[in-house]
């Protein structure tokens, strides 16, 4: 009796925290779906719990959600994939070089603190409403934590580890290979955290610009039709997908560079 | 200026940089000034002098556009006076969205770094906002709060908050728990301890919030006339993006980047001078 309720207690002291927090995702929804035994429910304006899943299944069966996310995520992985393959080795130059870091620093910090999705009516317009359009808003937009991270990591680079190598006759390349780009790495992966919020900011911007098919054309779609059960199953994905990649990145950040969990 | 004298020193003095000492402890000290302003300035020449060397075809042409001429355009805006009436409108979503969003974020970020069962039950919903880029509610905010200032407004709001709210969060957190107890055993109510200690402690964080949601606020101005508003400089950028101005829409973007930067900067500077004594904090964006 007594080691059953210490076994309860601890368990609940353990898990207090995910439970608090669960209970108050289900209040919360509970709550949603109750208000409009009260108030008026006005389904042009607003929707409920149960709406939304109605709108799922619909999406879901039709196969449209499917579809659209397939097609919203060329542009993000290609504009992603883009920004590390030039971000990283640019930063990676940027740090250790000391005057190109002088010569690009400057620069790379107005791109970054100016509103680049303010170009993005210009690309849409050059580069028409395809793939390749979208990918480069993604790709300006995501670039940047790439090269900053990768520029600090190489910065905090042990010394010692480099004229380790220096002094067994490494050259070059095996500074940055053996050295330099696994000191780098837990930056690049913080880096990608940042970057992947950036990019789906792209793809939405994108998508709200110019698109015919896609998440974020769905959702202005579903706005301008009225359809907001079904434009909030399609908001809630975009915020579950955000969700899962950004704490996926940082589960992963957290298990595979343990000694930088913070 | 200096720069187009100092850029082709970098050479010269790394080939003299073992037996020109004097020389080189002077190049040194300018040397990053040097070449950043270089570096910008030889970007803005090849873009300038691009169209001497590289044919464009004709439907290129109507995308193009050179320094020069984005000079003479915003020159002509500021001149003209026709920037204000836009700016102005941009700058209110702004300040008010701004002002919301530090009305409400200090004390909900008190109030979660106070508590522990608040903090725990509020904490999913900041992670799943603060994850989602608040750009996918605005098509539902255009439905709620119309085409205008207020659907901007709850943007920018939105855009704020968080990087406010979890910045006041993680300083209240960072108090010291000694400072805490002294005051509570001399008989300091909750308010007393968020005045005497909380608040003060938290104060550099609040500050680096502040900077972060600065730059949200304006990307949230942007993007939100963009797609949803009659009056703006976002909604200036648009028109004349469709009507290949495309000298305004970056006249418009240099607007709003130093709009952008020049706030941050002044807010980087109060940062500077209140964290001079403390150890280097990393905030991720």
């Amino acid at each position: 009796m007594a080691d059953a309720a210490t076994i309860h207690s601890s368990f609940v002291a353990r898990y207090r925290k995910p439970l608090l927090g669960g209970f108050a995702v289900v209040l919360f929804f509970a709550a949603w779906q109750a208000i409009f035994l009260v108030v008026p429910y006005n389904p042009l304006f607003i929707s409920k719990p149960s709406a939304i899943a109605e709108g799922y299944v619909d999406l879901i069966g039709s196969g449209d959600l499917f579809h659209d996310l397939a097609v919203s995520s060329v542009p993000f992985f290609v504009g992603l994939g883009a920004a590390v393959l030039i971000g990283v080795p640019l930063g990676i130059v940027m740090g250790w070089r000391p005057r190109v870091g002088y010569a690009l620093d400057p620069l790379m910090t107005i791109f970054y603190a100016s509103p680049l999705v303010a170009l993005a009516p210009l690309l849409v317009i050059f580069f028409g409403v395809g793939v390749s359009g979208k990918a480069i808003i993604v790709f300006s937009l995501s670039v940047f934590p790439f090269i900053f991270n990768a520029c600090a990591g190489v910065r905090a680079v042990d010394r010692l580890l480099i004229n380790v190598v220096r002094s067994l006759g490494g050259g070059e390349w095996a500074l940055y290979s053996k050295v330099i780009f696994p000191s780098v790495l837990p930056y690049i992966v913080a880096g990608a955290r940042i970057a992947v919020g950036r990019a789906l900011i792209g793809v939405l911007v994108g998508e709200f610009f110019a698109a015919s098919e896609g998440i974020g054309y769905d959702i202005s779609r579903f706005g301008d039709l009225f359809a907001i059960d079904r434009m909030f199953a399609c908001i809630l994905t975009v915020m579950v997908i955000a969700v899962v990649l950004t704490e996926g990145i940082r589960w992963a950040e957290r298990a595979a560079f343990p000694w930088r969990a913070g | 200026m200096a720069e187009t004298q100092t850029l082709p020193v970098p050479a010269a003095a790394r080939d003299r940089a073992d037996d020109a000492a004097p020389a080189r402890g002077l190049w040194q000290r300018i040397e990053p000034t040097a070449l950043g302003a270089g570096s910008i300035v030889l970007l803005l020449l090849v873009w300038q002098f691009v169209p001497y060397f590289v044919p464009l075809k004709a439907g290129t042409k109507l995308f193009f556009t050179v320094p020069s001429q984005i000079a003479g355009t915003l020159w002509q805006m500021f001149a003209s006076g026709s920037v204000w009436a836009p700016l102005g409108v941009s700058a209110t979503a702004f300040a008010i969205g701004l002002a919301m969003a530090i009305a409400a974020g200090l004390p909900l970020g008190i109030l979660l770094g106070r508590s522990k069962t608040l903090d725990a039950m509020f904490d999913p919903f900041i992670t799943a906002f603060n994850a989602t880029p608040r750009l996918v509610f605005l098509p539902l905010l255009m439905l709620w709060f119309g085409i205008g200032l207020w659907s901007k407004v709850a943007v920018v709001f939105l855009g704020a908050l968080f990087p406010l709210l979890i910045n006041t969060y993680e300083g209240v957190r960072n108090a010291d728990k000694v400072l805490i107890n002294v005051v509570r055993s001399f008989g300091a109510s909750e308010w007393d301890i968020a005045r005497l200690v909380v608040v003060p402690n938290a104060l550099p964080f609040i500050v680096v919030g502040l900077r972060l949601a600065i730059g949200r606020a304006v990307l949230g101005v942007v993007v939100s006339e963009f797609f949803g508003s009659q009056e703006g400089l976002g909604v200036v950028m648009v028109r004349a993006a469709s009507a290949f101005q495309v000298n305004v829409v970056f006249a418009g973007l240099i607007i709003f980047a130093g709009l952008s930067l020049a706030m941050t900067g002044l807010v980087k500077l109060l940062e500077d001078r209140m964290t001079r004594w403390r150890p280097q904090h990393v905030n991720a964006d």
